[in-house]
């Protein structure tokens, strides 16, 4: 029988957060999928979408502010064959992570991120993300956003990304499909998915998103995927993602805006030159013998750094 | 005849082969049967300013450097400017004689304050502001100048091509046969050194053969070598014991963001992430390379290497102070969320960027409080090569019986050091885990029902479990429940009662020297083998002095350590820090004060004969605090 991967803690976000539609999302994907729980880890920051691992019934870990990229990384590399996805929000992964959100696309580790985007900091009581437009006063605020808005689309196009998404948290047919071709595709992949904050976000509402997304998948020829190696294929899928990122204000595109298949991802990568990387990584190694000690011969390793007197 | 015991200095401009001339010396007296250690020391620099390695050469254990030098090596003008204090009687000082003329003020890569005190020197004893007014001045002082001129030299044999890229081989070969060592050894070094290249062999052995010709020409007489008998060792530097020993403990994961001097630990893991198995009981084992991974920074090294930790994976990272300081988040998380991982914490000259190519112990305090909050971690710190090699061993054991974070302090005096490490033994510590649940359902990750703190580990990929940085219930949910948290707390800090009870004395604490000496030295870290030599030298002289020597801060052996202090007539702390830190650990700990002090904090290592003078001083009451200064 197939899982519901949903655990039994309740959620204590509130009333009409997005979030909600992203756990679904995820449980719909895995579930339509049929990976078994210990196929999957799920890795957060801090922040409302910090919570999500708790309420899934995978292996999770709730990380440090920020940081939920590496972490993952981590898990990815030592066992690369888990499907290791990464849920983390605007402020976690664009402001105090964002290096690691740049670094992640040199990479290609072959993380599934979703990044939970409602342009203000939720649980510090709605401060502006780096996804807030300039000028724009949410509640929470005292004085209108002094900060240009980040565009996450466009971040990961200059950085690398070989899968590049964007949801909606109240579309949860689209965004679970999204999930699927995500996990499904060799390298990390990154959905920005919009989402209000009922509490603290009075302005991007979901009516406001409403009356804005439409879906790119929608026009029968729009093609987001480079096949092969071939520069003039690469540069135009990069010229029209990059071009479709810079919609926003009356027309907001959701959809796969770019996708790269033929970048080796970063365990592939390994694979070339760690000795049965992908065959017995890191984790499936076994280090001792029968009675505890060790198999690596010294001597033999390190055999350039061995003197005897002559 | 009497013991071999040759120390040397070979320098030039950084960039220019230095260590590949080093490395020959050390690689040849070793054939020769001797026992060698050596230091690099360098600037933050890549090309030009003054580099050298102090090297010493002994029939029997070598543990230490000291001063003056027999030898001093100048492959640039620079080496003479900056070595006069090294120098003293019979010290032969081997030169290019184009080196005369040159003025100190052209030396525009000698640090303004260095070549400021330089001139003050020369000009107080009357003597010009060149190499030649620097010669005199070292002749003052016992100093032997052996003039050669290094291009003739070469092209005696080397008819076409740049003479200064022998430079490194001559200067080798010079010292070497000076020295008696035949020349076999050092034709095998250079055959070692560069590989299968013929091409580049050739020319230099040809450099060698003229090199000894010309030796023989200057009339020194070599103190004749008597071979000891043939040992097997590996040549090695901290940093590579520290890579071998984590291969060695089941390390297969590792992490690491560019800093010096911890990168060459994660380059040396690199270049053997083929690793060689024992034959026998491996043949039927999954077995597979050592990642590697260069993070963006050291905020991701951390943290990725914590990550792969979930996995089951033995993990680490390497780092110095600046590195560290970024890593404290997540050394906090690894406590609360009970993650092995160890941190090899090179350390260096602080605070901020500091001096960050020379020595430093003054980052053992913030070792042991790195990270908000309160969570159990171990912090350990090696002396010589050779621990570096068990003591890496036993961080990984550390981190992963106790599921805590291991901090292993080096310095860089030892990260630098190369020394020889006999017959490395791979039974000599036992890998030991924490157990592994076998629950399928409902598996509690962090259970509270454990006596001595130790909860099953699980592992992503094969358990469902969670975790997280907040208070947590046994399935590692966020909890702010008052008992909970109070348990859960207890548990943590149990696990570091049963580390202390666990874990033998002798990898915590040591008692070396004279047993029933009065005198009491207390160290820790690089100055173990100068200490030990020290000892050595006052024992000859009837002087008795034992040492205590520190290993582990966190849990620390507090009773041990009193009992032996408490019994002490005078007590001496030496520590490369201002603040005498591992003193202010023991008063802490045991309410022990140490009265007498011998601290060293300009960044260069401790030597034989400055420890031997202050030492004497403190025993004969002149002073309670001694400064050391040595070192170019």
């Amino acid at each position: 029988m197939a899982h519901n991967f949903r655990s039994d803690v309740a959620i204590d976000w509130c009333p009409g957060c997005g979030d909600f539609g992203i756990v679904t999302g995820i449980t719909q994907a895995l579930t339509e999928m049929d990976f078994k729980p210990e196929d999957v880890a799920l890795v957060s920051g801090i922040g409302c979408s910090g919570k999500t691992p708790h309420y899934l019934n995978i292996a999770g870990v709730h990380t440090l502010h920020g940081r939920s990229i590496p972490y993952a990384v981590g898990v990815k590399l030592a066992n690369p064959g888990l499907k290791v996805l990464v849920t983390s929000g605007d402020g976690d992964m664009l402001s105090i992570g964002a290096g690691h959100f740049v670094a992640e696309g040199r990479r290609n580790t072959g993380l599934t991120i979703i990044l939970y985007d409602n342009e203000v900091y939720g649980l510090t009581k709605g401060q502006a993300s780096p996804t807030m437009m300039l000028g724009m006063k949410t509640k929470g605020l005292s004085r209108p956003n002094i900060f240009s808005k980040l565009n996450p689309i466009a971040l990961a196009l200059a950085s690398g990304y070989t899968f590049i998404a964007r949801g909606f948290s109240f579309d949860t047919k689209q965004l679970k499909e999204l999930i699927k071709k995500a996990i499904a595709h060799d390298g990390t992949a990154l959905i920005d998915v919009l989402q209000p904050c009922p509490t603290y976000n009075n302005i991007n509402t979901m009516e406001w998103y409403r009356e804005r997304v439409y879906k790119l998948e929608d026009n029968k020829d729009w093609d987001p995927v480079v096949t092969e190696v071939n520069e003039s294929q690469t540069a135009s899928k990069y010229q029209q993602a990059y071009e479709k990122s810079l919609e926003w204000d009356q027309k907001i595109p959701t959809g796969v805006f770019y996708q790269n298949k033929t970048v080796p991802s970063f365990t592939r990568r390994i694979n070339e030159v760690v000795p049965n990387y992908l065959e017995t990584p890191p984790a499936k190694q076994q280090y001792r013998d029968s009675q505890g000690y060790t198999i690596v011969d010294p001597e033999s390793t390190f055999k350039e750094k061995l003197v005897e007197a002559a | 005849m009497p013991e071999i015991d040759i120390n040397i200095i070979i320098g030039g401009p950084q960039g220019g082969g230095i260590d590949t001339s080093a490395g020959m010396i050390g690689r040849a007296l070793a054939y020769a049967g001797l026992n060698v250690i050596s230091v690099r020391e360098f600037h933050s620099n890549i090309k030009g300013r003054h580099s050298y390695v102090h090297l010493r050469a002994k029939e029997g254990t070598v543990r230490s450097l000291t001063y003056p030098v027999d030898l001093l090596v100048a492959l640039d003008p620079d080496t003479i400017f900056e070595h006069l204090q090294d120098v003293g009687k019979e010290t032969r000082i081997i030169y290019d004689s184009g080196f005369e003329g040159s003025e100190l003020s052209q030396a525009r890569m000698i640090m303004r304050d260095t070549q400021k005190a330089i001139r003050v020197n020369l000009e107080s004893g009357g003597y010009p502001s060149t190499v030649k007014g620097m010669l005199e001045s070292m002749k003052a002082r016992g100093g032997v100048p052996v003039a050669v001129s290094f291009d003739g030299i070469i092209s005696e044999v080397i008819k076409d091509g740049v003479a200064s890229r022998y430079y490194n081989t001559l200067g080798a070969a010079i010292t070497l046969s000076v020295l008696g060592i035949p020349q076999e050894h050092i034709i095998s070094a250079i055959k070692f050194v560069f590989g299968n290249k013929e091409k580049v062999i050739e020319p230099n052995v040809e450099v060698v053969n003229s090199a000894y010709k010309f030796a023989g020409s200057l009339n020194i007489d070599p103190s004749g070598f008597k071979k000891s008998k043939p040992e097997k060792a590996l040549m090695l530097t901290g940093n590579d014991g520290a890579a071998l020993g984590k291969l060695m403990g089941g390390l297969r994961f590792q992490t690491y963001y560019p800093i010096t001097p911890a990168s060459d630990e994660s380059s040396a893991i690199e270049e053997h992430e083929n690793i060689q198995w024992i034959r026998g009981e491996s043949d039927n084992l999954s077995k597979g390379g050592v990642t590697v991974v260069q993070a963006e920074d050291e905020l991701s090294a951390i943290t990725m290497a914590s990550g792969a930790a979930l996995t089951g994976v033995r993990s680490a990272t390497a780092t110095s102070g600046p590195g560290f300081s970024l890593m404290a988040e997540a050394i906090s998380f690894a406590g609360m969320d009970e993650i092995p991982v160890v941190i090899t914490l090179y350390q260096r000259g602080g605070p901020s960027t500091g001096l960050p190519t020379r020595n430093g112990q003054s980052d053992l305090l913030f070792a042991l409080n790195t990270g908000h909050g309160e969570f159990p971690r171990i912090v350990i710190s090696s002396g010589d090569v050779e621990e570096c090699v068990y003591d890496a061993m036993n961080a990984l054991n550390y981190a992963n019986r106790y599921q805590l974070p291991v901090i292993h302090l080096i310095d860089k005096n030892l990260a630098n050091t190369t020394q020889l490490v006999n017959n490395v033994d791979p039974r000599k510590v036992k890998i030991v885990n924490s157990p592994v649940t076998t629950d399928k359902n409902g598996f509690k990750r962090y259970d509270l029902n454990t006596e001595n703190g130790i909860s099953k580990m699980g592992f992503f990929g094969r358990d469902i479990f969670w975790m997280t940085g907040d208070e947590h219930d046994e399935l590692g949910h966020v909890t702010e429940d008052p008992e909970m948290r109070d348990r859960q707390m207890e548990k943590r800090f149990r696990k570091l009662e049963t580390a202390d009870a666990e874990i033998p004395i002798q990898e915590k604490v040591l008692l070396l020297g004279e047993a029933d000496a009065s005198f009491t030295l207390v160290t820790w870290g690089s100055q173990k083998g100068v200490c030990l030599d020290v000892l050595d030298r006052f024992k000859k002289k009837g002087v008795k002095i034992k040492l205590l020597y520190l290993k582990m801060f966190h849990p620390f052996p507090s009773e041990f350590v009193y009992e032996v202090l408490k019994k002490s007539e005078k007590v001496i702390d030496l520590e490369s820090n201002m603040l005498a830190q591992a003193a202010q650990v023991i008063r802490t700990r045991t309410g022990f004060k140490i009265e007498n002090q011998i601290l060293k904090y300009n960044g260069r290592h401790v030597t034989e004969d400055e420890l031997y003078e202050a030492i004497e001083r403190i025993i004969a009451g002149k002073d309670t605090k001694v400064v050391l200064t040595n070192g170019a």
